[in-house]
């Protein structure tokens, strides 16, 4: 029965999820023990150029080793006697993968075919603890888009062993400086294709994406004032929607798309306020004389979590709608900014101040369970969450010499550097998933 | 004819009595000339002085309204000279900066005019009072520590109570517009205290003069 399993091709575009997948790994408990996930290299069927299936193989392993989930055991980990063996295992050979320590094999084959540009990404993946086929498909795609069909294969993945599909395929937006200019970056979730957004040479900063995902609204100083814009992925198409005199900053759009909350410096401070889709229409939501900045939208569009200072120091507040019903959620530490709600639970990232040096952490809505995440020794800020809640992007300045974006699960595990940059990034922002 | 001796001498003495109650008042109009020149005199001498005090004094005014003149055309040049025009890419319009608008500093995460400023701030308040065409902007800057979002805001406030205090010594708000660069325009980009203190700052630029 379970041999019949390999030859099942499932294309993706006919392929529903099944609800009732196993689940593996609880991600959402604070701590999990990472699967112990073997990758046999990949075959290149007929005339592939065996560089492009070991790119392929390489942009695969980064993927699961990014997730978190995984203690990757790549085919140079693995014993003499299975280093070399490449493609799909058949059934009768699977004793032999289980015996290296593996829990989970993931193996594929690349078909390059046609005129060369048509390129088939085939896998399998096999519960080796219970000998059990888990999941086969195939994708077919322009050889351009190879990098996309991996993601997907790692989401597909991640979604059979955690119940919930991965996030390889979004994208994350962020500041990079250049010079006496900071320009807005776009790259993909795994740090490759880095490309630029904006360079006008003007100050550009606190990207954040538009509900369609197909834009970036950020703030520049084009005008000598810090207004809003938005930008197509492809650097075209700059508008200009909110233009008061002082700060239009930070915003950030209610689900529904229907709303944006905003910093604006209308009264000669920061204070938060409501504008229509379009721009228009202003709606002051605090009042009195704290400086306040970065409001954030709950996940069900009835709150808005923001800093503020009204209390002497910086720190995190929630709000209803109309600016009621304010309440503070930190009491630790004197400097508590820059908070972003977790998209899928109740739980508010921040940036805090402690023994000098900026962390992130994470609470719950209702103040409990304050998490530090980084590491001490450096300087950590500007928390944004990734659609499905499971990680954290943020900057540090833990390599020297400016800070870059990292990347961690949402318990502080596995913190890494989005891309080798020299430097001088900030202010993540996560897309949604691209389909 | 005894009777007639008596009247002739009556008259005499009438005539007599008559001239020697003339002979006063013909004396004093026989001095009277002689007098009010003396005084025409007098008055000449006093409107020739009062004459020539006032020239003195028009004059020293005419000095000092010279002096002043020249040390306002001298101030001017030297305020001409202390612009320097400043374009920046990226962003709009032609500003000029004036080493004699001096900058003021703040401590981290503040947004208060430290006692000692407020001198510097009198000095700029004075020399705005001095040339009542300049309009300024106020720049807010924050040091790199602290989010970016943040420390826009902090700019804004570090901006604005600058503004708030020399509205305060007599500089009319709409000379003085407000911009907050939060961490994004350091002077300083350095990663140390030493840089920091630099970049935690309001700082002065004009925008028409």
């Amino acid at each position: 029965m379970v041999k019949y399993f390999l030859y099942i091709l499932i294309l993706v575009f006919f392929f529903i999820p099944s609800v009732e997948a196993r689940v593996y790994l609880d991600i959402n408990a604070p701590t999990f023990v990472q699967i112990p996930i073997i990758l046999p290299k990949w075959k290149s069927v007929d005339k592939t150029p065996p560089a492009l299936t070991a790119k392929i193989y390489e942009v695969l392993v980064n993927d699961l080793a990014l997730s978190g989930f995984f203690k990757v055991i790549d085919h140079s980990l693995l014993p003499i006697y299975l280093k070399e063996k490449e493609g799909i295992p058949g059934m009768l050979s699977i004793q032999e993968w289980a015996s290296s320590g593996g829990e989970i094999l993931l193996a594929g084959e690349a078909t390059l075919e046609g005129d060369g540009l048509n390129l088939r990404l085939k896998f399998h993946l096999v519960d080796l603890v219970e000998q059990k086929h888990l999941v086969g498909k195939q994708y077919d795609g322009h050889l351009q888009n190879f990098r996309n069909m991996v993601h997907r294969i790692a989401d597909e993945v991640i979604f059979h062993l955690t119940g919930e599909m991965g996030v390889h395929n979004t994208k994350m937006a962020y500041v990079i400086r250049q010079g006496e200019s900071r320009e807005i970056f776009i790259a993909d979730f795994d740090g490759a294709n880095v490309r630029p957004l904006t360079q006008n040479q003007s100050i550009n900063v606190s990207p954040v994406w538009t509900p369609d995902n197909q834009k970036i609204a950020f703030t520049s100083y084009l005008k000598r004032n810090p207004d809003l814009y938005r930008i197509d992925l492809n650097g075209k198409n700059l508008q200009r929607f909110s233009s008061h005199p002082g700060l239009n900053v930070s915003p950030s759009w209610s689900p529904d798309g229907k709303q944006i909350a905003l910093m604006m410096g209308k009264e000669g401070k920061s204070d938060i306020y409501l504008l229509d889709a379009n721009g228009g229409n202003p709606r002051r939501l605090t009042s009195g004389h704290g400086n306040e900045s970065t409001p954030r939208w709950s996940p069900d569009g009835q709150q808005i979590v923001f800093s503020s200072d009204r209390s002497g120091s910086p720190q995190i507040y929630i709000m209803s709608l109309d600016g009621a019903n304010v309440r503070r959620l930190t009491y630790e530490g004197n400097y508590n900014t820059s908070p972003s709600w977790s998209p899928k639970r109740d739980r508010i990232a921040f940036c805090g101040r402690a023994g000098g040096q900026f962390h992130i952490f994470t609470i719950g809505a209702d103040g409990s369970g304050l998490k530090k995440l980084t590491p001490n020794g450096s300087n950590n800020e500007s928390p944004c969450w990734s659609p499905d809640g499971r990680y954290i992007a943020f900057s540090s300045t833990r390599l020297g010499g400016g800070s870059r974006i990292y990347i961690m699960n949402a318990n502080g595990f596995n913190q890494r550097p989005l891309t080798t940059s020299k430097g001088g990034e900030s202010s993540p922002a996560w897309s949604k998933r691209f389909e | 004819m005894k009777r007639k001796s008596y009247v002739v001498s009556i008259i005499f003495i009438l005539c007599i009595g008559l001239i020697l109650m003339g002979c006063p008042k013909k004396t004093v109009v026989k001095d009277e000339p002689s007098a009010k020149a003396e005084a025409a005199k007098i008055e000449a001498e006093r409107i020739a002085k009062e004459k020539e005090k006032e020239a003195k004094e028009k004059e020293v005014k005419e000095r000092e309204a010279a002096r002043l003149k020249e040390k306002e055309e001298q101030a001017k040049r030297e305020f001409e000279r202390s612009l320097v025009a400043k374009r920046t890419p990226g962003i709009e319009g032609e500003v000029f900066e004036s080493g004699l608008l001096k900058p003021i500093f703040f401590d981290f995460d503040k947004y208060d005019i430290r006692p000692a400023d407020t001198e510097i701030l009198k000095g700029n308040s004075a020399l705005l009072k001095k040339f009542p065409n300049v309009k300024i902007q106020i720049e807010g800057h924050c040091d790199e520590r602290g989010t970016n979002e943040y420390n826009l805001a902090l700019g804004e406030r570090r901006a604005n109570s600058t503004k708030k205090y020399l509205t305060s010594l007599g500089i009319t708000a709409d000379r003085v517009s407000t911009i907050s660069y939060g961490e994004e325009k350091p002077f300083d980009p350095g990663h140390n205290e030493e840089a920091w203190a630099k970049n935690r700052r309001s700082h002065f630029l004009i925008t028409a003069k």
